[in-house]
C-alpha cells in the first residue's frame, strides 16, 4: 500500500496559507474534523475504510472509488471494493484496498 | 454489527438491482435524501446491487427519474415479509394466537404441590389439608394467599415447627421443618422420680435433686425408679420420706440386636433381556392408556419413566406421559460361597438392629456372632452397644 499525498501543482502555493480557524483549533485543541469540517478517515489494515464528512462520490467501479470531500478527492483503488454502508454523513468501503490518493 | 443487521431485519429491506449510466449519482442522491443504503456491490456492465430499507425503497422513483436508473427488485428479505405471507392464513394466525393464549390460561393454575423437608409427616397429610384450604392442582394461582395458608397449616399439622409456602410458576412450593416434641415434663413444684425407659446397665448417674435408687454397673429394667423422688431421712428412718422434684442424668449401656439367615443360595432376580413397554398419557388427572393389554411376563421388574410436560423447571403443565417398563426376569438360585453369605447376613442384621438405635444415642461397639440352629441353618446375630440417657421424670404415685 502506498499514500502518496499531492500538495499542489504549483510550487507557488507549496507554503499554504494557515487560516485563523485552523489556528485557533491547534490552540484550544478542537477536533479539526468538525471546526474544519474535514474528513475523518479510518482505515482496518487494508481491509475496512470509513470516512466521515465526506460530500459525495465521485466515481464508482470495481477497482476503483473517487470520493470528493471538502479537502479534495480521495481515490481509493484496489479490489472488490463494495460500499458496505453509506449514510449522508460516513460512508464504509470493503474490499481488497491497494492504494489511497488525495487529490486537491 | 449484528444489532444493526437484526434491526434491519426486523424492519425489513429488499435488495434490489440498480442499471444506468448514472450510478454515482443515483447513491449520492439516495444519501442526500437521507436513504440508508448497505452492501452496495458494483457489477459489469453499468450493474450496482444494493440493500435499502421499506421505506426508503418507496423515496425510490423520482430518483429514478432523475438518473435515469432502471430498478428492479431481486429479493425481499425481514420480519414484515414474513409477517403478509402469513396474512392470508388465518387459520394458522388463529392457531397461534389460540396456543399463547392456552399457555397463558394452563399457567394461571396450579398444577403440581412440591414438598421438601419432611420426614415423618407424610406428604399425603399436607396434600389433604392443603387441599381442605383449597389448594390442590386446578385451583387458580392468583387468589392464593401464602400467608393465610401458612397460618393455617400451623394450627392444623401439630408436628410442624416451620413451613414456607410459594407458588412458583405453576407449582406450589411447600417446605417443611418438623418439630421434635419435647418430653413430657413433670412440672418443677410437683414431686418426681426418674424411671428407666429401657433395659440397660448402668454407666453413670448424675444426681442434682432427690436419691438414687440404681448405683453405676447395676442392671435395670423399664420402668425401674432410677432417681427416688421421696428422699429418705437416714438418722431417722421413721419419718415420712420428704418429696421432691427428681432431676439428673443416668446413661446406659443398652443393646440392639438383629438377626438374618445365613443364605448360600440366595434367590436372585435376574433380567433376561425382553422389555415390554406400555405407554400412558396423563391429562389432568385422567389416565388414557395408550396401549392396553396385559403384561407377557411371569417375573418382571417395572420401572417407570414420567415425563411431565413442563416450561423449565417451574412452569409445570397437567400433561404428562408415563411410560412403564417391565422387565422380564427369571428366579435364579445363585450359589455364593459360605464367606460371603455370612457376610452378607451379617450385613443384613446390623442394618436390622439399627433400626431399632434411637437418634441420641452413641453406638459404642457392634459385634456379630454366628448361631447354628437345628433346623433352620446358621444365622448371623448382631448387638449393638449403645450409650444413652435413659432416665425421664414420672410424677410419685401418679401413671
Amino acid at each position: 500500500m502506498s499514500v502518496k499525498k499531492h500538495t499542489g501543482r504549483r510550487k507557488k502555493k507549496a507554503e499554504p496559507k494557515v487560516n485563523l480557524k485552523e489556528k485557533m483549533a491547534e490552540i484550544l485543541e478542537l477536533p479539526k474534523e468538525i471546526v474544519l469540517n474535514m474528513p475523518k478517515l479510518t482505515m482496518l489494515g487494508n481491509g475496512d475504510l470509513i470516512i466521515e464528512n465526506y460530500k459525495g462520490i465521485i466515481e464508482y467501479e470495481d477497482a476503483r472509488v473517487r470520493i470528493n470531500t471538502t479537502t479534495g478527492i480521495i481515490k481509493v483503488t484496489g479490489d472488490r471494493l463494495t460500499i458496505k454502508e453509506i449514510t449522508s454523513e460516513d460512508i464504509m468501503i470493503n474490499g481488497d484496498i491497494a492504494s489511497l490518493e488525495f487529490y486537491k | 454489527m449484528l444489532f444493526l443487521r437484526l434491526w434491519n431485519y426486523m424492519r425489513g429491506y429488499v435488495i434490489i438491482l440498480v442499471e444506468g449510466y448514472f450510478l454515482e449519482k443515483f447513491i449520492n442522491i439516495c444519501t442526500h435524501r437521507q436513504i440508508f443504503l448497505w452492501d452496495v456491490k458494483r457489477q459489469k456492465n453499468c450493474k450496482m446491487m444494493l440493500k435499502i430499507s421499506i421505506k426508503g425503497f418507496k423515496m425510490l422513483r423520482p430518483i429514478a427519474r432523475k438518473t435515469r436508473c432502471r430498478v428492479s427488485l431481486v429479493g425481499k428479505r425481514g420480519f414484515p415479509f414474513v409477517m403478509y405471507r402469513y396474512k392470508n392464513r388465518k387459520t394458522f394466525v388463529v392457531g397461534a394466537v389460540a396456543f399463547i393464549f392456552m399457555i397463558f390460561i394452563l399457567s394461571s393454575y396450579i398444577w403440581a404441590v412440591d414438598i421438601s423437608g419432611n420426614k415423618k409427616i407424610s406428604s399425603q397429610l399436607i396434600v389433604d389439608k392443603l387441599a381442605a384450604y383449597g389448594v390442590r392442582p386446578g385451583t387458580i394461582k392468583y387468589g392464593i394467599d401464602t400467608n393465610k395458608l401458612v397460618n393455617n397449616m400451623m394450627l392444623e399439622i401439630n408436628e410442624l415447627a416451620w413451613i414456607g409456602i410459594t407458588v412458583k410458576g405453576t407449582k406450589i412450593k411447600v417446605e417443611v421443618a418438623e418439630r421434635t416434641n419435647p418430653p413430657e415434663l413433670v412440672k418443677k413444684d410437683i414431686p418426681c422420680d426418674i424411671i428407666a425407659t429401657k433395659d440397660g446397665v448402668i454407666k453413670s448417674i448424675i444426681t442434682k435433686e432427690g436419691q438414687e435408687a440404681v448405683k453405676v454397673g447395676d442392671t435395670i429394667t423399664r420402668g425401674q425408679i432410677l432417681i427416688s423422688g421421696s428422699v429418705v431421712n437416714a438418722k431417722k428412718p421413721e419419718v415420712p420420706p420428704r418429696l421432691v422434684h427428681a432431676i439428673g442424668l443416668v446413661k446406659a449401656r443398652t443393646w440392639y440386636e438383629g438377626s438374618c439367615a445365613v443364605d448360600q443360595r440366595p434367590i436372585e432376580k435376574q433380567r433376561t433381556g425382553k422389555i415390554q413397554n406400555k405407554y400412558s398419557l396423563v391429562l389432568f388427572s385422567k389416565n388414557i392408556n395408550l396401549l392396553p393389554g396385559r403384561v407377557k411376563f411371569e417375573n418382571y421388574d417395572r420401572s417407570e419413566i414420567r415425563k411431565r410436560l413442563s416450561v423449565g423447571e417451574d412452569l409445570v403443565f397437567p400433561f404428562e406421559f408415563v411410560i412403564d417398563k417391565y422387565y422380564e426376569s427369571n428366579l435364579v438360585e445363585k450359589e455364593i460361597s459360605y464367606e460371603e453369605a455370612r457376610q452378607h447376613a451379617a450385613d443384613n442384621a446390623y442394618k436390622e438392629a439399627l433400626k431399632n438405635v434411637p437418634e441420641g444415642a452413641e453406638i459404642v461397639k457392634s459385634s456379630v456372632e454366628y448361631v447354628e440352629k437345628d433346623d433352620e441353618g446358621t444365622y448371623a446375630n448382631v448387638v449393638i452397644e449403645c450409650l444413652e440417657n435413659i432416665g425421664i421424670q414420672q410424677q410419685i404415685g401418679g401413671k
